[in-house]
């Protein structure tokens, strides 16, 4: 399953780009995501690995399954007010 | 007990919350978030915001319920720009109501600092532009 992965703010800025798209196996997890973007952003590894991923708007353990279709976000560095 | 979001484009107009009848509350809290010219040394003319919706609302939301059932508040009201929002406006602002300050205060605190930790809400400094010499 391809998934594109939505990025904000400063990440989005400093990657030139509002998404990543990753490849990853059917029933994957989002543990199997953050690996996804950790091998992409090798030079960001620790972060990607770290990062708290959204799921159809909503925060998900580790090891939730994914299904096609889902809206993936990441929601790290935020910073309202 | 209620508690009310809304997401504003563009910097906040001056204060209007609806108030909950006079005899509920005993503290009432208008906090009120300013963009300062100054951004980490670096003078800026405007922040931008990135708000991702629905996420951002929803979670909002829930916090605001949290908090009104953990500090036992009569009401909280949330209103937080989405775009660029120029110095010396408002960006956000917290309106809380309890019976007593003690409750309305430890409230405000908590919910800006959860505000900024976890929901998908993202700011970006836009720098003054370069002037004509």
């Amino acid at each position: 399953m391809v998934f594109r992965v939505l990025i904000f703010g400063s990440l989005a800025r400093e990657l030139s780009c509002a998404s990543i798209a990753v490849d990853v196996p059917d029933n994957a997890s989002v543990r199997d995501v953050n690996e996804a973007l950790a091998a992409c952003h090798p030079h960001k590894a620790t972060f990607f690995r770290g990062a708290r991923l959204a799921v159809n708007h909503s925060f998900r353990s580790a090891d939730a399954l994914l299904r096609a279709g889902d809206e993936i976000a990441l929601v790290e560095l935020v910073g309202g007010g | 007990m209620s508690a009310t979001v809304r997401i504003i484009d563009g910097a906040l107009g001056n204060p209007a919350p609806a108030l909950p009848p006079a005899a509920q509350f005993g503290a009432a809290i208008v906090f009120d978030g300013v963009v300062r010219a100054d951004e980490g040394g670096r003078t800026i003319r405007a922040l931008a915001y990135e708000v991702y919706e629905p996420m951002a609302s929803n979670m909002l939301t829930e916090l605001g319920r949290e908090m009104l059932a953990k500090h036992g508040l009569v009401a909280i009201m949330v209103e937080h720009s989405r775009g660029e929002v120029p110095v010396g406006q408002r960006s956000f602002r917290l309106t809380v109501h309890a019976l007593h300050r003690a409750e309305a205060l430890a409230a405000v605190g908590e919910f800006i600092d959860r505000m900024k930790r976890d929901v998908p809400i993202w700011k970006t400094a836009l720098d003054e532009a370069p002037t004509a010499s």
